[in-house]
């Protein structure tokens, strides 16, 4: 019998992989992850207008403004390209009047700036532009004006020019923790780490869609050809339900190590073809993250969050596997299954927005008892351990209330399997289920 | 032998099988049969364990039948039972592997099979692409691949034209021969009478008639006289323990309520000149059935 079981699960994986769906699918999935990585080298690839400077025509009538909001306008742009670091405006100063600005902005598509003293507010600005203005550039614009009001008031007032640059620094904000394990200066780690983290678990959905596609197209498959009676008539049931779970674990183990090989895949080629200004920053920023995780006090709690995470999420895809193994048995055809599917993945989505949630509502109780709850906890549980709301205890009790679930699911599931997947008629389903569970 | 002691089977209050007993020995060729719905899918579930029985026992050379010996059983469903996305080679060494046949066996006796009936070139298309007669062919020889010593065929006719069917028939009586038992339910009775030397007729699950072949038409009072000649339908309906007259393209059959009424037609047929056949056959089973199923109904 053991013979058989080994046989029907690599039956089983061979149905799933060595199919021309299979690689068509994988090079799909394959194309989306390396185009998503490199997706900045190949939108500038094309061209377009986002690499071309605007025009900014500044008609200064205080004679004092201009170069302030020049730099200041120049630094805010060149912050926000994060991938070209240069600024999207080419600022000139004009000494045209307000209507051959506005023909000016007309003709090239630019924007003018016409700046002049005003009694109530310091200085009185004018902005002229085409069309509506895009809110980032308005908002731009309107900082740079302002700071550029404020240092000119601080110049009139007489402080001196040292005293104006304490002004403008940064004030020194220094952390102090009371617990002995949290080491000073890693707020801004621990900050990517909660940002990161739900981006790195987010494959596991995918992998739970496929493992919950595979077993239940398999399982309707073999009942609606009625191959299921010749199967069970020399394999157990026990033995058939196992070589599907097993079968489908090791699928998504196959199709996860591709996922991460794709990814990899995308980071080189995104060196590459790197080494532009465009396409270098990511790859080493992600490097210098990964880097600043591992030397933080983080990069210690990684040694037992990863392990952790990794072993609930193994015992919530093999709780995955049974419960769709049992509904598979129950439903008679692949619709009636394809309909049960999406809310049994969807309840994992609950727990990645309750994990996004978990920042906002920071020691929530309700997001706590969630988070214990199987099939909710595989991405809630993990992300409150990096939070911190969960400690180790909390995540070992989730992995225990699972791996419950995973026996329970085997003991009374599989009566319901031994009964369902000889089962080809609706009528009375419930009534024939519950029976079988009582058996 | 296979020995089917006093079954019974229901699900919930409805009594699908009800105190069926028979035995098959080796070498034998049973029929099991009933029309749609008589509980004959039911048996054959029970007998490779698919269902547990309610009550009574069913073993296989005396010990029941479990996984340790559902190695040696074959089973053709009555509805197709092949994975339709694979090959027939595929397929063959997935039930032949299920059967705990290696890979070198498999391929050895699926060759062979595939040859015997005529559809070698069709070993690595998919099953979907084949005829519904081939379909049947392919089903058949995956539940003869492992050659079983216990043989169950569940409606094996269906979707066969004449040629194939005597395909089929060879294969089953040499396997017979062989020294297998063999089961099977048709509803096409010329079938079952060629075949089988046991049968058993099950009507709502409970059997209404069973035992030899042989035994059951001799038994069955109600004759046939074939007749050719000038006599009329009318003038055989006078005669007493006659209950009809079939009127054929050449002959005219009459049917007598038991053998004593023979001699009062061979008189009144005698009195014409121009008879040429006068031969008092036993009923088909096909009647016999009829007649059984129509008075269980009544009952």
């Amino acid at each position: 019998m053991k013979n058989k079981l080994k046989y029907l699960t690599a039956m089983s994986l061979k149905r799933k992989i060595q199919t021309k769906w299979f690689v068509a699918a994988n090079i799909l999935i394959a194309l989306v992850i390396i185009c998503g990585i490199n997706i900045d080298t190949i939108i500038t690839a094309f061209g377009g207008d986002f690499d071309k400077q605007q025009p900014v025509y500044i008609a200064d009538h205080t004679g004092v403004a201009f170069d302030s909001v020049k730099t200041m306008m120049n630094e805010s742009s060149k912050a926000l390209n994060t991938s070209s670091k240069k600024s999207s405006f080419d600022i000139q100063k004009t000494d045209k009047n307000e209507k051959e600005i506005k023909e000016q902005v007309d003709k090239k598509d630019g924007l003018g700036i016409i700046i002049e003293n005003d009694k109530e507010s310091t200085l009185k600005v004018t902005i002229i532009s085409k069309d509506i203005l895009d809110a980032v550039d308005s908002q731009l614009i309107s900082n740079a004006i302002n700071q550029t009001k404020t240092s000119l008031a601080l110049a009139d007032s007489g402080i001196s020019n040292e005293q104006i640059s304490s002004i403008y620094s940064s004030a020194k904000i220094d952390y102090e923790y009371t617990k002995d394990d949290v080491k000073k200066g890693e707020e801004g780690t621990q900050m990517l780490m909660q940002t990161v983290f739900p981006i790195v678990i987010l494959p596991f959905f995918m992998l739970t869609l496929f493992l919950v596609q595979m077993i239940g197209a398999e399982v309707n498959d073999e009942k609606t050809t009625r191959g299921m009676e010749i199967i069970i008539s020399n394999v157990s049931p026990k033995v058939h339900f196992f070589s599907k779970v097993i079968a489908g674990n090791l699928f998504v183990l196959f199709q996860g190590v591709l996922l991460f090989l794709y990814g990899g895949l995308g980071l080189l080629v995104r060196n590459l073809i790197g080494g532009s200004d465009i396409t270098g920053g990511i790859g080493s920023e992600v490097g210098k993250a990964m880097n600043d995780i591992l030397s933080s006090s983080i990069g210690s709690q990684l040694a037992y969050i990863i392990p952790l995470t990794l072993l609930l999420m193994i015992i919530t895809f093999v709780a995955y596997s049974l419960l769709a193994g049992i509904l598979a048995s129950m439903t008679t055809n692949i619709e009636d299954f394809q309909q049960l599917q999406t809310p049994i993945v969807i309840i994992s989505l609950v727990g990645y927005y309750l994990a996004m949630l978990a920042n906002v509502f920071g020691g929530s109780l309700f997001i706590k008892i969630l988070g214990m709850v199987p099939f909710i906890s595989a991405i809630l549980a993990p992300s409150l351990l990096v939070l911190g709301q969960f400690s180790i205890l909390e995540m070992l009790l989730a992995i225990v209330l699972c791996l419950l679930t995973v026996f329970a699911l085997i003991k009374y599931g599989l009566r319901i399997y031994k009964v369902g997947i000889l089962n080809y008629s609706s009528k009375d389903l419930w009534k024939k289920m519950f029976k079988a569970l009582k058996n | 032998m296979l020995k089917v002691k006093h079954v019974t089977k229901y699900y919930g209050d409805f009594c699908a099988v009800n105190d069926l007993s028979f035995e098959v020995a080796s070498g034998e060729i049973f029929g099991l049969l009933g029309v749609n719905g008589a509980g004959k899918t039911t048996t054959f579930r029970m007998i490779m364990g698919l269902l547990e029985p309610t009550k009574g026992e069913i073993t296989l050379n005396g010990k029941p039948i479990d996984y340790s010996v559902t190695d040696t059983i074959g089973f053709l469903t009555e509805e197709r039972s092949l994975l339709t996305k694979l090959t027939v080679k595929e397929q063959a060494l997935f039930y032949g592997a299920l059967k705990s046949m290696t890979e070198d066996q498999i391929l050895k006796r699926l060759d062979e099979l595939l040859e015997r009936f005529e559809i070698l070139d069709y070993k690595d298309k998919k099953i979907k692409e084949l005829s519904k007669g081939n379909q049947q062919k392919v089903q058949f020889i995956m539940a003869i691949l492992n050659d079983p010593k216990l043989l169950i065929l569940d409606e094996p006719f269906s979707g066969l034209d004449p040629f194939n069917v005597e395909l089929f028939k060879k294969e089953i009586i040499d396997m017979s021969k062989r020294g297998s038992m063999i089961i099977f339910s048709s509803h096409r009775m010329e079938h079952v009478e060629l075949f089988c030397k046991k049968i058993v007729i099950i009507l709502r699950g409970t059997p209404v008639l069973e035992g030899y072949l042989s035994d059951i038409k001799r038994d069955y009072r109600k004759k046939n006289i074939l007749i050719k000649g000038d006599i009329t339908k009318k003038e055989l309906m006078k005669i007493k323990g006659v209950y009809d007259v079939i009127e054929k393209p050449e002959e005219l059959e009459v049917k007598i309520d038991s053998l004593e009424v023979a001699s009062n037609v061979f008189k009144e047929v005698s009195k014409h000149k121009n008879i040429t056949k006068f031969s008092v056959e036993e009923p088909s089973l096909n009647e016999i059935f009829v007649a059984k199923v129509g008075e269980a109904y009544e009952k």
